[in-house]
Protein backbone atom coordinates (compact mmCIF):
# COMPACT_ATOMS: atom_id res chain seq x y z
CA UNK A 1 0.00 0.00 0.00
CA UNK A 2 1.18 3.44 -0.90
CA UNK A 3 0.60 6.19 1.64
CA UNK A 4 1.33 9.90 1.43
CA UNK A 5 1.38 12.09 4.49
CA UNK A 6 1.19 15.83 4.10
CA UNK A 7 3.27 15.96 0.94
CA UNK A 8 4.23 19.37 -0.39
CA UNK A 9 6.19 20.17 -3.49
CA UNK A 10 7.71 23.47 -4.53
CA UNK A 11 9.47 23.71 -7.88
CA UNK A 12 10.79 27.15 -7.17
CA UNK A 13 10.28 29.12 -4.02
CA UNK A 14 6.94 30.50 -5.09
CA UNK A 15 5.75 27.65 -7.28
CA UNK A 16 3.75 25.54 -4.83
CA UNK A 17 2.69 22.62 -7.02
CA UNK A 18 1.47 20.06 -4.46
CA UNK A 19 -0.23 21.23 -1.29
CA UNK A 20 -0.65 19.05 1.79
CA UNK A 21 -1.42 15.87 -0.09
CA UNK A 22 -2.39 12.92 2.11
CA UNK A 23 -3.99 9.71 0.99
CA UNK A 24 -3.56 5.97 0.97
CA UNK A 25 -4.22 3.44 -1.76
CA UNK A 26 -6.48 0.50 -1.07
CA UNK A 27 -5.47 -3.03 -1.81
CA UNK A 28 -5.73 -3.99 -5.47
CA UNK A 29 -7.88 -1.00 -6.40
CA UNK A 30 -7.67 1.16 -9.48
CA UNK A 31 -7.34 4.74 -8.32
CA UNK A 32 -7.80 7.49 -10.86
CA UNK A 33 -6.10 10.84 -10.47
CA UNK A 34 -7.93 13.43 -12.50
CA UNK A 35 -7.42 17.14 -12.92
CA UNK A 36 -6.97 19.88 -15.45
CA UNK A 37 -3.68 20.49 -17.19
CA UNK A 38 -1.18 21.95 -14.78
CA UNK A 39 -3.01 20.70 -11.69
CA UNK A 40 0.09 18.76 -10.67
CA UNK A 41 -0.94 15.23 -11.65
CA UNK A 42 2.35 14.22 -13.23
CA UNK A 43 4.29 15.85 -10.42
CA UNK A 44 2.25 13.90 -7.89
CA UNK A 45 2.81 10.65 -9.79
CA UNK A 46 6.55 11.29 -9.81
CA UNK A 47 6.67 11.68 -6.05
CA UNK A 48 5.33 8.15 -5.52
CA UNK A 49 8.69 6.57 -6.37
CA UNK A 50 10.67 9.71 -5.60
CA UNK A 51 11.54 10.49 -9.20
CA UNK A 52 10.55 13.84 -7.80
CA UNK A 53 11.42 14.28 -4.16
CA UNK A 54 8.72 16.20 -2.27
CA UNK A 55 9.82 19.37 -0.50
CA UNK A 56 8.20 18.07 2.67
CA UNK A 57 6.02 15.20 3.84
CA UNK A 58 6.33 11.45 4.09
CA UNK A 59 5.75 8.65 1.60
CA UNK A 60 5.31 5.06 2.69
CA UNK A 61 5.22 1.84 0.73
CA UNK A 62 3.86 -0.97 2.89
CA UNK A 63 4.73 1.04 5.97
CA UNK A 64 8.33 1.59 4.89
CA UNK A 65 9.16 5.27 4.93
CA UNK A 66 10.73 5.52 1.49
CA UNK A 67 11.56 9.21 1.76
CA UNK A 68 14.24 8.21 4.25
CA UNK A 69 15.85 5.36 2.32
CA UNK A 70 19.40 5.23 1.05
CA UNK A 71 20.08 5.04 -2.68
CA UNK A 72 20.47 1.29 -2.80
CA UNK A 73 17.35 0.54 -0.78
CA UNK A 74 15.42 3.06 -2.81
CA UNK A 75 16.37 1.19 -5.99
CA UNK A 76 14.84 -1.97 -4.53
CA UNK A 77 11.67 -0.10 -3.63
CA UNK A 78 11.43 1.43 -7.09
CA UNK A 79 11.39 -2.04 -8.59
CA UNK A 80 8.13 -2.62 -6.76
CA UNK A 81 6.54 0.48 -8.27
CA UNK A 82 6.31 0.23 -12.05
CA UNK A 83 5.64 3.27 -14.18
CA UNK A 84 4.13 3.45 -17.63
CA UNK A 85 5.10 6.86 -18.95
CA UNK A 86 2.97 8.97 -21.20
CA UNK A 87 5.48 8.61 -24.07
CA UNK A 88 6.08 4.93 -23.31
CA UNK A 89 9.86 5.45 -23.22
CA UNK A 90 10.67 2.11 -24.76
CA UNK A 91 14.17 1.34 -25.99
CA UNK A 92 14.45 1.60 -29.76
CA UNK A 93 17.53 -0.58 -29.79
CA UNK A 94 15.57 -3.53 -28.47
CA UNK A 95 12.74 -5.69 -29.74
CA UNK A 96 9.43 -5.97 -27.93
CA UNK A 97 10.65 -9.13 -26.24
CA UNK A 98 13.95 -7.54 -25.22
CA UNK A 99 12.24 -4.44 -23.90
CA UNK A 100 10.06 -6.51 -21.62
CA UNK A 101 13.02 -8.68 -20.62
CA UNK A 102 15.02 -5.61 -19.59
CA UNK A 103 13.46 -5.27 -16.17
CA UNK A 104 14.27 -8.90 -15.42
CA UNK A 105 17.84 -8.60 -16.73
CA UNK A 106 18.50 -5.94 -14.14
CA UNK A 107 17.91 -8.53 -11.46
CA UNK A 108 20.08 -11.13 -13.22
CA UNK A 109 17.08 -13.39 -13.14
CA UNK A 110 17.13 -16.82 -14.66
CA UNK A 111 14.28 -18.19 -16.74
CA UNK A 112 13.62 -14.81 -18.26
CA UNK A 113 12.22 -16.23 -21.46
CA UNK A 114 9.15 -18.09 -20.19
CA UNK A 115 8.20 -15.21 -17.91
CA UNK A 116 8.42 -12.67 -20.72
CA UNK A 117 6.54 -14.89 -23.17
CA UNK A 118 3.84 -15.40 -20.61
CA UNK A 119 3.37 -11.67 -20.07
CA UNK A 120 3.44 -10.95 -23.81
CA UNK A 121 0.70 -13.51 -24.21
CA UNK A 122 -1.37 -11.77 -21.55
CA UNK A 123 -1.10 -8.37 -23.17
CA UNK A 124 -1.77 -9.88 -26.59
CA UNK A 125 1.60 -9.21 -28.19
CA UNK A 126 2.99 -12.70 -28.72
CA UNK A 127 2.94 -12.27 -32.47
CA UNK A 128 4.91 -9.01 -32.30
CA UNK A 129 7.63 -10.12 -29.94
CA UNK A 130 10.47 -9.76 -32.44
CA UNK A 131 9.39 -6.39 -33.80
CA UNK A 132 11.38 -3.27 -33.07
CA UNK A 133 9.65 -0.37 -31.35
CA UNK A 134 9.66 1.86 -34.43
CA UNK A 135 7.58 -0.78 -36.20
CA UNK A 136 4.77 -0.70 -33.62
CA UNK A 137 1.49 1.19 -33.55
CA UNK A 138 0.64 3.43 -30.60
CA UNK A 139 -1.55 0.77 -29.03
CA UNK A 140 1.15 -1.88 -29.41
CA UNK A 141 3.70 0.44 -27.83
CA UNK A 142 1.35 0.96 -24.91
CA UNK A 143 0.91 -2.80 -24.57
CA UNK A 144 4.67 -3.28 -24.60
CA UNK A 145 5.07 -0.58 -21.96
CA UNK A 146 2.43 -2.25 -19.80
CA UNK A 147 4.06 -5.64 -20.27
CA UNK A 148 7.42 -4.22 -19.24
CA UNK A 149 5.82 -2.66 -16.20
CA UNK A 150 4.07 -5.76 -14.92
CA UNK A 151 6.65 -8.42 -15.79
CA UNK A 152 8.42 -7.86 -12.48
CA UNK A 153 5.21 -8.40 -10.54
CA UNK A 154 5.25 -5.00 -8.84
CA UNK A 155 3.10 -3.96 -5.92
CA UNK A 156 2.02 -0.72 -7.56
CA UNK A 157 1.44 0.13 -11.21
CA UNK A 158 1.46 3.80 -12.18
CA UNK A 159 0.07 4.90 -15.54
CA UNK A 160 0.48 8.48 -16.73
CA UNK A 161 -2.19 9.42 -19.28
CA UNK A 162 -2.24 5.90 -20.73
CA UNK A 163 -4.75 6.68 -23.46
CA UNK A 164 -4.35 10.33 -24.30
CA UNK A 165 -2.47 9.55 -27.51
CA UNK A 166 -4.77 6.76 -28.68
CA UNK A 167 -7.91 6.66 -30.77
CA UNK A 168 -11.21 5.72 -29.05
CA UNK A 169 -11.15 2.07 -30.15
CA UNK A 170 -7.59 1.51 -29.04
CA UNK A 171 -8.31 3.42 -25.85
CA UNK A 172 -11.06 0.98 -25.06
CA UNK A 173 -8.79 -2.00 -25.64
CA UNK A 174 -6.00 -0.56 -23.52
CA UNK A 175 -8.41 0.23 -20.69
CA UNK A 176 -9.67 -3.35 -20.86
CA UNK A 177 -6.07 -4.48 -20.61
CA UNK A 178 -5.50 -2.31 -17.55
CA UNK A 179 -8.61 -3.79 -15.95
CA UNK A 180 -7.47 -7.29 -16.82
CA UNK A 181 -3.95 -6.79 -15.50
CA UNK A 182 -5.29 -5.24 -12.32
CA UNK A 183 -7.64 -8.13 -11.73
CA UNK A 184 -5.47 -10.98 -12.96
CA UNK A 185 -2.25 -9.94 -11.24
CA UNK A 186 -3.83 -8.09 -8.33
CA UNK A 187 -1.63 -5.04 -8.77
CA UNK A 188 -2.80 -1.84 -7.12
CA UNK A 189 -3.07 0.57 -10.03
CA UNK A 190 -2.96 4.34 -10.17
CA UNK A 191 -4.03 6.04 -13.39
CA UNK A 192 -3.40 9.70 -14.09
CA UNK A 193 -5.80 11.11 -16.64
CA UNK A 194 -7.70 14.15 -17.74
CA UNK A 195 -10.39 12.08 -19.42
CA UNK A 196 -13.56 11.40 -17.44
CA UNK A 197 -14.17 8.37 -19.67
CA UNK A 198 -11.11 6.66 -18.20
CA UNK A 199 -12.39 7.29 -14.69
CA UNK A 200 -15.84 5.97 -15.55
CA UNK A 201 -14.59 2.84 -17.23
CA UNK A 202 -11.94 1.52 -14.92
CA UNK A 203 -11.52 3.41 -11.66
CA UNK A 204 -12.81 2.21 -8.30
CA UNK A 205 -11.87 5.44 -6.63
CA UNK A 206 -11.04 8.93 -7.81
CA UNK A 207 -8.72 11.60 -6.55
CA UNK A 208 -9.61 14.97 -8.00
CA UNK A 209 -6.67 17.33 -8.00
CA UNK A 210 -7.11 21.04 -8.47
CA UNK A 211 -4.31 23.57 -8.18
CA UNK A 212 -2.26 21.08 -6.23
CA UNK A 213 -4.89 20.26 -3.61
CA UNK A 214 -7.14 17.24 -3.27
CA UNK A 215 -10.67 18.48 -3.95
CA UNK A 216 -12.23 15.07 -3.81
CA UNK A 217 -11.16 11.58 -2.86
CA UNK A 218 -13.60 8.72 -2.79
CA UNK A 219 -15.46 6.11 -4.74
CA UNK A 220 -16.12 6.94 -8.36
CA UNK A 221 -19.90 7.15 -8.10
CA UNK A 222 -19.56 9.56 -5.17
CA UNK A 223 -17.61 11.88 -7.45
CA UNK A 224 -20.55 11.99 -9.80
CA UNK A 225 -22.95 12.82 -7.04
CA UNK A 226 -20.64 15.63 -5.95
CA UNK A 227 -20.18 16.65 -9.53
CA UNK A 228 -23.85 17.16 -10.09
CA UNK A 229 -24.08 19.29 -7.01
CA UNK A 230 -21.67 21.60 -8.76
CA UNK A 231 -18.45 21.02 -6.92
CA UNK A 232 -16.72 19.86 -10.03
CA UNK A 233 -18.64 21.85 -12.54
CA UNK A 234 -15.55 23.63 -13.81
CA UNK A 235 -14.22 20.30 -14.90
CA UNK A 236 -17.11 18.35 -16.23
CA UNK A 237 -19.96 19.96 -18.04
CA UNK A 238 -23.22 18.01 -18.19
CA UNK A 239 -24.41 19.05 -21.60
CA UNK A 240 -27.72 17.24 -21.65
CA UNK A 241 -29.27 19.04 -18.75
CA UNK A 242 -31.46 21.90 -19.84
CA UNK A 243 -30.34 24.30 -17.17
CA UNK A 244 -32.52 27.12 -18.37
CA UNK A 245 -35.67 25.07 -18.00
CA UNK A 246 -34.68 23.94 -14.54
CA UNK A 247 -33.86 27.48 -13.49
CA UNK A 248 -37.20 28.75 -14.69
CA UNK A 249 -39.01 26.07 -12.73
CA UNK A 250 -37.00 26.82 -9.65
CA UNK A 251 -37.79 30.50 -9.88
CA UNK A 252 -41.52 29.92 -10.24
CA UNK A 253 -41.55 27.76 -7.08
CA UNK A 254 -44.75 26.08 -8.19
CA UNK A 255 -43.30 22.60 -7.93
CA UNK A 256 -40.51 20.66 -6.27
CA UNK A 257 -37.45 19.56 -8.17
CA UNK A 258 -35.62 16.43 -7.09
CA UNK A 259 -32.31 15.05 -8.23
CA UNK A 260 -32.20 11.32 -7.73
CA UNK A 261 -29.25 9.00 -8.19
CA UNK A 262 -29.63 5.29 -8.68
CA UNK A 263 -26.62 3.16 -8.02
CA UNK A 264 -26.21 -0.61 -8.01
CA UNK A 265 -29.35 -2.58 -7.15
CA UNK A 266 -31.72 0.40 -6.93
CA UNK A 267 -31.42 0.93 -10.68
CA UNK A 268 -33.51 -2.13 -11.31
CA UNK A 269 -36.72 -1.52 -9.41
CA UNK A 270 -39.46 0.91 -10.42
CA UNK A 271 -39.29 2.98 -7.23
CA UNK A 272 -40.61 6.21 -8.67
CA UNK A 273 -43.76 4.85 -10.21
CA UNK A 274 -44.55 2.69 -7.21
CA UNK A 275 -44.23 5.61 -4.81
CA UNK A 276 -46.01 8.03 -7.11
CA UNK A 277 -48.97 5.69 -7.11
CA UNK A 278 -48.83 5.12 -3.40
CA UNK A 279 -48.82 8.82 -2.52
CA UNK A 280 -50.71 9.86 -5.62
CA UNK A 281 -48.19 12.50 -6.59
CA UNK A 282 -47.60 13.40 -10.23
CA UNK A 283 -44.06 13.44 -11.41
CA UNK A 284 -42.57 14.79 -14.58
CA UNK A 285 -39.15 13.71 -15.79
CA UNK A 286 -37.00 16.68 -16.75
CA UNK A 287 -33.81 14.75 -17.26
CA UNK A 288 -32.75 11.15 -17.11
CA UNK A 289 -29.62 9.27 -17.91
CA UNK A 290 -28.08 5.89 -17.20
CA UNK A 291 -24.38 5.33 -17.63
CA UNK A 292 -21.93 2.74 -16.45
CA UNK A 293 -19.21 3.17 -13.90
CA UNK A 294 -16.85 0.19 -14.16
CA UNK A 295 -19.81 -1.85 -15.45
CA UNK A 296 -22.13 -0.83 -12.63
CA UNK A 297 -25.16 1.10 -13.76
CA UNK A 298 -25.41 4.65 -12.48
CA UNK A 299 -28.57 6.59 -13.16
CA UNK A 300 -29.51 10.23 -12.70
CA UNK A 301 -33.03 11.59 -12.77
CA UNK A 302 -34.33 15.09 -12.34
CA UNK A 303 -38.02 15.02 -11.43
CA UNK A 304 -40.58 17.70 -11.15
CA UNK A 305 -43.19 16.96 -8.50
CA UNK A 306 -46.28 19.11 -8.38
CA UNK A 307 -47.42 20.55 -5.05
CA UNK A 308 -49.22 17.85 -3.09
CA UNK A 309 -50.17 17.31 0.58
CA UNK A 310 -48.38 13.93 0.57
CA UNK A 311 -45.17 15.38 -0.81
CA UNK A 312 -43.07 15.19 2.37
CA UNK A 313 -44.10 11.57 3.07
CA UNK A 314 -43.33 10.74 -0.54
CA UNK A 315 -39.91 12.36 -0.24
CA UNK A 316 -39.09 10.53 2.98
CA UNK A 317 -39.87 7.15 1.58
CA UNK A 318 -38.13 7.96 -1.68
CA UNK A 319 -34.96 8.89 0.16
CA UNK A 320 -34.97 5.49 1.84
CA UNK A 321 -35.31 3.68 -1.44
CA UNK A 322 -32.86 5.38 -3.74
CA UNK A 323 -29.13 5.78 -3.42
CA UNK A 324 -29.18 9.55 -3.26
CA UNK A 325 -31.86 12.15 -3.40
CA UNK A 326 -31.75 15.89 -2.99
CA UNK A 327 -34.14 18.76 -3.42
CA UNK A 328 -32.92 21.32 -5.87
CA UNK A 329 -33.26 24.85 -4.65
CA UNK A 330 -33.03 28.12 -6.50
CA UNK A 331 -29.90 30.13 -6.92
CA UNK A 332 -27.67 27.19 -7.65
CA UNK A 333 -28.22 25.51 -10.95
CA UNK B 1 58.49 5.48 -54.98
CA UNK B 2 55.58 3.08 -54.59
CA UNK B 3 57.29 1.71 -51.53
CA UNK B 4 57.49 5.18 -50.06
CA UNK B 5 53.83 5.84 -50.81
CA UNK B 6 52.88 2.58 -49.17
CA UNK B 7 54.95 3.40 -46.11
CA UNK B 8 53.36 6.84 -45.85
CA UNK B 9 49.89 5.35 -46.20
CA UNK B 10 50.59 2.87 -43.46
CA UNK B 11 51.92 5.63 -41.24
CA UNK B 12 48.80 7.71 -41.80
CA UNK B 13 46.56 4.72 -41.06
CA UNK B 14 48.63 3.92 -37.99
CA UNK B 15 48.35 7.43 -36.60
CA UNK B 16 44.66 7.67 -37.41
CA UNK B 17 43.88 4.29 -35.94
CA UNK B 18 45.63 4.74 -32.63
CA UNK B 19 44.55 8.32 -32.07
CA UNK B 20 40.96 7.31 -32.86
CA UNK B 21 41.23 4.42 -30.46
CA UNK B 22 42.58 6.62 -27.66
CA UNK B 23 40.09 9.39 -28.38
CA UNK B 24 37.24 6.88 -28.32
CA UNK B 25 38.37 5.14 -25.15
CA UNK B 26 38.80 8.43 -23.31
CA UNK B 27 36.18 10.54 -25.06
CA UNK B 28 33.25 8.18 -24.62
CA UNK B 29 33.58 7.91 -20.82
CA UNK B 30 34.16 11.64 -20.64
CA UNK B 31 31.05 12.21 -22.74
CA UNK B 32 29.05 9.93 -20.44
CA UNK B 33 30.37 11.77 -17.42
CA UNK B 34 29.47 15.14 -18.93
CA UNK B 35 25.98 13.94 -19.76
CA UNK B 36 25.34 12.49 -16.33
CA UNK B 37 26.72 15.58 -14.62
CA UNK B 38 24.59 17.86 -16.72
CA UNK B 39 21.45 15.98 -15.61
CA UNK B 40 22.20 16.15 -11.90
CA UNK B 41 20.58 18.88 -9.92
CA UNK B 42 23.02 19.30 -7.04
CA UNK B 43 25.41 22.18 -6.80
CA UNK B 44 28.66 20.19 -6.84
CA UNK B 45 27.76 18.45 -10.13
CA UNK B 46 26.93 21.76 -11.71
CA UNK B 47 30.31 23.19 -10.77
CA UNK B 48 32.21 20.14 -11.99
CA UNK B 49 30.26 20.19 -15.22
CA UNK B 50 31.00 23.86 -15.81
CA UNK B 51 34.68 23.16 -15.18
CA UNK B 52 34.86 20.31 -17.73
CA UNK B 53 32.78 22.27 -20.16
CA UNK B 54 35.20 25.19 -19.94
CA UNK B 55 38.31 23.01 -20.42
CA UNK B 56 36.78 21.24 -23.42
CA UNK B 57 35.85 24.52 -25.03
CA UNK B 58 39.39 25.79 -24.59
CA UNK B 59 40.92 22.71 -26.21
CA UNK B 60 38.47 22.88 -29.04
CA UNK B 61 39.20 26.49 -29.79
CA UNK B 62 42.97 26.11 -30.13
CA UNK B 63 44.03 25.55 -33.76
CA UNK B 64 45.64 22.14 -34.14
CA UNK B 65 48.98 23.37 -35.38
CA UNK B 66 49.30 25.57 -32.28
CA UNK B 67 48.17 22.75 -30.03
CA UNK B 68 51.03 20.63 -31.39
CA UNK B 69 53.48 23.31 -30.42
CA UNK B 70 51.95 23.82 -26.98
CA UNK B 71 52.07 20.09 -26.39
CA UNK B 72 55.76 19.68 -27.22
CA UNK B 73 56.84 19.24 -23.58
CA UNK B 74 54.15 16.65 -22.96
CA UNK B 75 54.91 14.85 -26.22
CA UNK B 76 58.56 14.65 -25.25
CA UNK B 77 57.61 13.26 -21.90
CA UNK B 78 55.31 10.57 -23.29
CA UNK B 79 56.94 9.61 -26.63
CA UNK B 80 60.49 10.57 -25.84
CA UNK B 81 60.78 12.57 -29.05
CA UNK B 82 58.76 15.15 -30.92
CA UNK B 83 59.07 13.72 -34.40
CA UNK B 84 57.61 10.55 -35.86
CA UNK B 85 54.21 8.91 -35.85
CA UNK B 86 54.14 8.04 -32.16
CA UNK B 87 54.69 11.63 -31.14
CA UNK B 88 51.97 12.74 -33.49
CA UNK B 89 49.57 10.32 -31.83
CA UNK B 90 49.98 12.21 -28.55
CA UNK B 91 48.83 15.54 -29.92
CA UNK B 92 46.26 13.96 -32.23
CA UNK B 93 44.66 12.14 -29.30
CA UNK B 94 44.66 15.18 -27.08
CA UNK B 95 42.98 17.22 -29.76
CA UNK B 96 40.47 14.46 -30.43
CA UNK B 97 39.41 13.52 -26.89
CA UNK B 98 37.46 16.73 -26.13
CA UNK B 99 35.95 16.60 -29.60
CA UNK B 100 34.79 13.03 -29.09
CA UNK B 101 33.50 13.81 -25.60
CA UNK B 102 31.38 16.63 -26.92
CA UNK B 103 30.06 14.53 -29.80
CA UNK B 104 29.07 11.76 -27.39
CA UNK B 105 27.44 14.18 -24.98
CA UNK B 106 25.37 15.50 -27.87
CA UNK B 107 24.34 12.00 -28.92
CA UNK B 108 23.12 11.25 -25.41
CA UNK B 109 21.30 14.54 -25.25
CA UNK B 110 19.37 13.65 -28.37
CA UNK B 111 17.75 10.75 -26.49
CA UNK B 112 14.35 11.43 -24.92
CA UNK B 113 14.64 13.40 -21.67
CA UNK B 114 12.45 10.86 -19.98
CA UNK B 115 14.92 8.02 -20.58
CA UNK B 116 16.68 8.91 -17.33
CA UNK B 117 13.39 8.90 -15.43
CA UNK B 118 12.54 5.55 -16.96
CA UNK B 119 15.87 4.09 -15.96
CA UNK B 120 15.63 5.33 -12.39
CA UNK B 121 12.05 4.20 -12.08
CA UNK B 122 13.17 0.71 -13.07
CA UNK B 123 15.73 0.84 -10.29
CA UNK B 124 18.75 0.78 -12.60
CA UNK B 125 22.20 1.42 -11.25
CA UNK B 126 24.29 4.03 -13.03
CA UNK B 127 26.28 1.26 -14.67
CA UNK B 128 23.11 -0.41 -15.94
CA UNK B 129 21.89 2.96 -17.20
CA UNK B 130 25.10 3.37 -19.20
CA UNK B 131 25.36 -0.15 -20.57
CA UNK B 132 21.69 -0.92 -21.14
CA UNK B 133 20.28 2.43 -22.11
CA UNK B 134 22.72 5.20 -22.97
CA UNK B 135 25.18 3.33 -25.16
CA UNK B 136 22.86 0.91 -26.98
CA UNK B 137 20.27 3.62 -27.59
CA UNK B 138 22.74 6.10 -29.01
CA UNK B 139 25.00 3.61 -30.76
CA UNK B 140 24.03 4.58 -34.33
CA UNK B 141 24.63 8.19 -33.39
CA UNK B 142 27.97 7.33 -31.73
CA UNK B 143 29.07 5.44 -34.84
CA UNK B 144 28.35 8.35 -37.14
CA UNK B 145 30.13 10.66 -34.74
CA UNK B 146 33.14 8.38 -34.67
CA UNK B 147 33.15 8.52 -38.46
CA UNK B 148 33.32 12.30 -38.27
CA UNK B 149 36.12 11.97 -35.73
CA UNK B 150 38.16 9.62 -37.95
CA UNK B 151 37.84 11.87 -40.95
CA UNK B 152 38.88 14.84 -38.89
CA UNK B 153 41.86 12.91 -37.63
CA UNK B 154 42.93 11.97 -41.15
CA UNK B 155 43.14 15.64 -42.09
CA UNK B 156 44.89 16.36 -38.80
CA UNK B 157 47.58 13.75 -39.60
CA UNK B 158 48.39 15.80 -42.68
CA UNK B 159 48.84 18.90 -40.53
CA UNK B 160 50.97 16.89 -38.13
CA UNK B 161 52.94 15.75 -41.18
CA UNK B 162 54.04 19.32 -41.70
CA UNK B 163 55.88 19.24 -38.41
CA UNK B 164 57.62 15.92 -38.73
CA UNK B 165 54.99 13.29 -38.12
CA UNK B 166 55.46 11.39 -41.37
CA UNK B 167 52.58 9.88 -43.31
CA UNK B 168 50.83 10.96 -46.48
CA UNK B 169 50.63 14.57 -45.40
CA UNK B 170 54.35 14.80 -44.88
CA UNK B 171 54.99 13.19 -48.23
CA UNK B 172 52.66 15.59 -50.00
CA UNK B 173 54.44 18.52 -48.46
CA UNK B 174 57.96 17.18 -49.01
CA UNK B 175 57.56 16.21 -52.64
CA UNK B 176 54.64 18.23 -53.82
CA UNK B 177 55.34 21.50 -52.14
CA UNK B 178 59.08 21.57 -51.73
CA UNK B 179 60.18 19.64 -54.85
CA UNK B 180 57.33 20.54 -57.18
CA UNK B 181 56.44 16.90 -57.85
CA UNK B 182 52.82 17.36 -58.86
CA UNK B 183 52.41 13.64 -59.61
CA UNK B 184 53.28 12.62 -56.06
CA UNK B 185 51.06 15.35 -54.66
CA UNK B 186 48.25 13.91 -56.76
CA UNK B 187 48.92 10.34 -55.56
CA UNK B 188 48.97 11.25 -51.89
CA UNK B 189 45.88 13.39 -52.11
CA UNK B 190 44.09 10.62 -54.03
CA UNK B 191 44.96 8.09 -51.36
CA UNK B 192 43.71 10.46 -48.63
CA UNK B 193 40.48 10.97 -50.54
CA UNK B 194 40.01 7.23 -50.99
CA UNK B 195 40.61 6.51 -47.31
CA UNK B 196 38.17 9.23 -46.30
CA UNK B 197 35.51 7.94 -48.69
CA UNK B 198 35.93 4.39 -47.43
CA UNK B 199 35.64 5.45 -43.80
CA UNK B 200 32.55 7.50 -44.52
CA UNK B 201 30.98 4.69 -46.49
CA UNK B 202 31.64 2.11 -43.79
CA UNK B 203 30.46 4.45 -41.05
CA UNK B 204 27.22 5.33 -42.78
CA UNK B 205 26.50 1.71 -43.56
CA UNK B 206 27.13 0.54 -40.01
CA UNK B 207 25.14 3.35 -38.47
CA UNK B 208 22.22 2.67 -40.80
CA UNK B 209 22.30 -1.01 -39.97
CA UNK B 210 22.07 -0.23 -36.27
CA UNK B 211 19.31 2.34 -36.56
CA UNK B 212 16.04 0.73 -35.74
N1 LIG C 1 10.41 20.25 -13.56
C1 LIG C 1 9.62 21.32 -13.33
N2 LIG C 1 10.16 22.50 -12.96
C2 LIG C 1 9.39 23.56 -12.69
N3 LIG C 1 8.05 23.56 -12.78
C3 LIG C 1 7.44 22.43 -13.16
C4 LIG C 1 8.20 21.25 -13.44
N4 LIG C 1 7.33 20.26 -13.80
C5 LIG C 1 6.11 20.81 -13.73
N5 LIG C 1 6.15 22.11 -13.34
C6 LIG C 1 4.99 22.99 -13.10
O1 LIG C 1 4.18 22.39 -12.13
C7 LIG C 1 2.81 22.51 -12.43
C8 LIG C 1 2.17 21.15 -12.46
O2 LIG C 1 2.70 20.41 -13.56
P1 LIG C 1 2.33 18.91 -13.86
O3 LIG C 1 3.09 18.48 -15.03
O4 LIG C 1 2.45 18.11 -12.63
O5 LIG C 1 0.79 19.07 -14.23
P2 LIG C 1 -0.20 18.00 -14.84
O6 LIG C 1 -1.39 18.00 -13.98
O7 LIG C 1 0.49 16.72 -15.05
O8 LIG C 1 -0.56 18.67 -16.22
P3 LIG C 1 -0.82 17.93 -17.65
O9 LIG C 1 -2.23 17.44 -17.61
O10 LIG C 1 -0.67 19.07 -18.61
O11 LIG C 1 0.21 16.88 -17.82
C9 LIG C 1 2.75 23.26 -13.76
O12 LIG C 1 2.45 24.59 -13.47
C10 LIG C 1 4.12 23.13 -14.34
O13 LIG C 1 4.46 24.26 -15.07
MG1 LIG D 1 1.04 15.49 -16.83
Amino acid sequence: MLRLEDVNLFYQKNNHVLKNISFETQKEEILGIIGLSGAGKSSLLKTFNLLQRPSSGKIFLDNILITDLKKKELRQVRKQISVVFQNYNLLNSRTVFENVALALELEHQKFIEPTVLNVLEKVGLSHRKDAYISQLSGGEKQRTAIARAVVTNPKILLLDEPTSALDPKTTEKILDLVLYVNKELGITTIVVTHEMEVIKRICDRVLYLKDGTIKFLGQTHRLFIEKDSQILEDFYEEINIDKELINQKLEKKESHLLRIVFWGSSTHCPVISTLSLKYSVTSNILYGKIEHLKNNPYGTLILEISENPNYSDFLNELKKNVYFCEELTGGGK
Amino acid sequence: MIEELLKATIETLYMTFFSTLIAFMAGLPLGILLYLLSKKKDHASKIIYTFFDFIINIFRSIPFIILIILLIPLTKLIAGTIIGANSAIVSLSIAAIPFMARLCENSFNSLSHEMLDTASSMGMTTWQLITKVLIPESLPEIISNTTILIINLITYTAIAGAVGAGGLGAMAINYGYQRFRADILLYTVSILVIITQLVQFAGTLLSKRLRR
